[in-house]
């Protein structure tokens, strides 16, 4: 059976071209890059490159990348560290209730430290409402976080109102744009963002490296302590290979970006018009404005059945999504993100993600397209919601579903 | 997925979502019981129906012959929902066999399922009891008088208490099930019946999960427990008179705890009792070095605070 992988905003493969860079870094080239002795030395100068490819990718300046180990990482970094600098000034944090767990779950640690965060809301598309951010900016406020692009339903904030009302205000402005670099331009000096994180493997670098784009002049506590790495914003020995690889895969989306958004955005509207035309009685998460969406983001709730189930199905048949059911996630509720969209609890067990990535081929969504409305319909004929009898007046169910 | 499921599960919804021959995805008209559990709000649902051939002349008798199932749910729901249709069919039980089936049985006849995943189980149970209290009612057949050990569903159950919000379970569902599953721990409840695993607002509530637990099984002393009004509360009442607690420490010592030191060439003996201090002499090798003595006085310590009072706390002199 042939694989078809629709789920790249969780992560996505090595680049072959990415892997051919990184493994001198295993055995010829496997130095220190702090040590001064040849071996040392040797790698120093591909640890500057791969800093300068990141930068240009985001039109920053080198000496502002800091190498990490992934985005949650980054995430933490900028949040901890920007409050412990900015102790005196404040500690009223800004943030939505639709950011990942790295962001979420720092918050909410930080609260229970005595730091005071605004989670602000999104409407039924998901979207923000600047009026609200701008009103919950009090004397207090250091810091303002909000993603550039949602993993789930591919929603793109809009990162440069937002620059300009944390730049009005004075306040630090962190973005995780782990969603969005690579497949919308990023430019950190347009959006002015003060803080930036990348994760290396959604964009064809390896798992375990990523980077944290710091403007010059920010002042940060370290979250790692114990060296003098990476200007001492990050102790630890470099994570060479993977940082090559980085480097690399940046400097390869940067290159292909226009192509890329055009290929994969055509593909996904391929797909977003066939499940819209093929499969009645659904509903699409995130904002219909495809514009606003990232170009290989489609997320689809589909009334009366759960996303678990559709999920093992669409594997029998070698296709891997993902879905925001609280039975794949190993808790009981479903995505906080259908919540915070006040999607219905049943709609949101049964929103399913597919994200496709550049190895992506036409050929697969015909695929998708053929097998998945014959699989919802045979899950809808076993859920005792769907042709319940009842009408719709004294049904709650109905009445869900009709407010599709 | 965080989790694997069994090749038995993957095989029967497999061939549940296919339609293949010999499954049982549907529902019967006229049927002999009928029998539902779940909601919505909580993600799953199963509506169950049998059918029996009817004993000409008593009702006990009839023999359940087709079982069917809808279900809204995840792949372990389908799975258990196909699994418990299998069993009545292939073992031609009568509804009151049937009230035997548990949800044990169908996470055996699934090869197991992920502990996260055995409320699916307790569904299929549950619909199963309903259909046929169901059918009981048709036929006219007086279960307690039959089955005077089993209880089951009450209608009062969805109307009582909801200590559960995010899950609608009420107090009286809550309390049966913890005794009939012997569910001793709040992950455990909510592995079994969800209540618990949304907000966690009622894990420490007053009349929440710890409380029901508490009132089931008496006070259980957690190391980790934090203490909470109501739990503080709980601890004043079952508050032993000096005596009693002497007693009881006296007997662990005996019973438990000397002997397992013994085994070492250690000793212990009773000092005092002082607001919950308790003040013990070790002889033996162990009171010769400190890092031994100190890593016996914290097992007695834990010992201790396990079996009679987790506020008590051991003074070596």
């Amino acid at each position: 059976m042939k694989h078809i992988y629709l789920d790249y905003n969780a992560t996505s493969p090595v680049r072959p071209e990415v892997l051919e860079a990184m493994l001198p870094f295993y055995r010829e080239q496997f130095g220190n890059p702090s040590s001064v002795h040849w071996a040392g030395r040797q790698v120093g100068g591909a640890l500057e490159k791969a800093r300068e490819q990141v930068a240009a990718f985001i039109n920053a300046s080198p000496a502002e990348i800091v190498f990490v180990s992934c985005g949650s990482e980054g995430d933490n970094m900028a949040i901890k560290g920007s409050l412990g600098a900015l102790k005196e000034k404040g500690n009223h944090i800004i943030t939505t209730t639709v950011e990942h767990p790295a962001v979420l779950e720092t918050c909410q640690a930080l609260e229970k430290e005595g730091f005071d965060v605004t989670y602000l809301p999104v409407d039924k598309d998901g979207q923000l409402n600047l009026d609200d951010m701008e009103k919950a900016i009090t004397e207090k406020t250091v810091l303002i976080s909000v993603m550039w692009a949602n993993n789930e339903t591919g929603n793109i904030y809009p990162i440069e109102e937002i620059g300009a009302i944390a730049r009005k205000y004075n306040i630090r402005f962190h973005t995780d744009a782990v969603q969005a670099v690579g497949k919308v331009p990023v430019d950190v000096q347009k959006a002015k963002v003060d803080l930036l994180v990348i994760s290396g493997h959604k964009l064809g670098a390896p798992k375990g490296v990523g980077a944290i784009y710091v403007r010059r002049g920010t002042r940060m506590t370290p979250l790692l302590h114990g060296g003098h790495q990476e200007r001492n914003r990050r102790a630890g020995t470099q994570n060479m290979a993977g940082i090559v690889g980085l480097g690399l895969a940046c400097e390869m989306a940067g290159a292909e970006q226009e192509s890329y958004y055009h290929r994969v955005r055509a593909l996904r509207d391929k797909l977003e018009d066939g499940v819209v035309a093929l499969v009645p009685d659904i509903k699409l998460n995130g904002t219909p404005n495809r514009d606003q969406r990232l170009p290989n983001t489609l997320n689809v709730s589909f009334a009366y059945i759960e996303g678990e189930s559709l999920l093992l199905n669409l594997d029998m048949y070698g296709i891997a999504a993902s879905s925001g059911s609280a039975c794949t996630s190993g808790s009981l509720e479903p995505s906080h993100v259908m919540g915070a969209m006040c999607v219905e609890v049943t709609l949101a067990h049964s929103s399913t993600r597919f994200s496709l990535g550049p190895e992506t081929v036409p050929a697969e969504i015909d695929k998708v397209l053929e097998v998945l409305p014959a699989t919802v319909q045979r899950l809808r004929d076993m859920s005792p919601l769907y042709n319940c009898g009842r009408t719709s007046d004294n049904c709650e169910t109905c009445q869900t579903i009709k407010r599709i | 997925m965080p989790w694997k499921y069994s090749d038995k599960v993957l095989k029967l919804f497999m061939a549940a979502v296919k339609g293949e021959a010999g499954t049982h995805m549907g529902e019967l008209e006229d049927a002999d019981g009928f029998g539902e559990h779940g909601s919505i709000v909580c993600g799953d649902t199963l509506r169950f129906t049998f059918r029996v051939e009817r004993h000409p002349t008593d009702p006990t008798r009839d023999i359940i012959t087709q079982a069917r199932y809808l279900t809204f749910g995840c792949t372990s729901a389908i799975a258990a929902s196909e699994a418990l249709c299998t069993l009545l069919e292939e073992q031609h039980k009568t509804p009151l066999e049937a009230l035997q089936v548990t949800n044990q049985d169908l996470i055996d006849f699934l090869d197991g399922l992920p502990e996260q995943k055995i409320h699916c189980s307790v569904m299929g149970a549950e619909a199963l009891q309903k259909a046929v209290a169901d059918w009981a009612v048709k036929r006219g057949v007086d279960l307690t008088k039959w089955l005077p050990d089993t209880t089951p569903a009450d209608k009062d159950e969805d109307e009582g208490r909801v200590v559960c919000n995010c899950f609608s379970v009420t107090e009286p569902y809550l309390r049966r099930k913890i005794k009939e599953l012997g569910l001793h721990s709040i992950a455990e409840i909510t592995n079994a019946l969800k209540a618990g695993g949304g907000c966690t607002v009622c894990h420490h509530a007053p009349g929440g999960l710890q409380d029901l637990l508490d009132e089931t099984w008496g006070v259980m002393p957690n190391k980790d427990f934090e203490e909470t009004p109501a739990s503080a509360a709980a601890h004043a009442e079952a508050e032993l008179s000096p005596f009693r607690l002497g007693q009881q420490i006296e007997a662990l010592i005996t019973e438990l705890i000397r002997p397992q030191l013994r085994g070492e060439g250690n000793n212990i003996e009773l000092v005092d009792i002082k607001e919950h201090k308790v003040y013990c002499r070790m002889t033996g090798s162990c009171s010769q070095r400190e890092e031994t003595a100190r890593a016996v006085k914290l097992r007695v310590e834990h010992q201790i605070k396990e079996h009679v009072d987790d506020r008590l706390q051991v003074i070596v002199v």
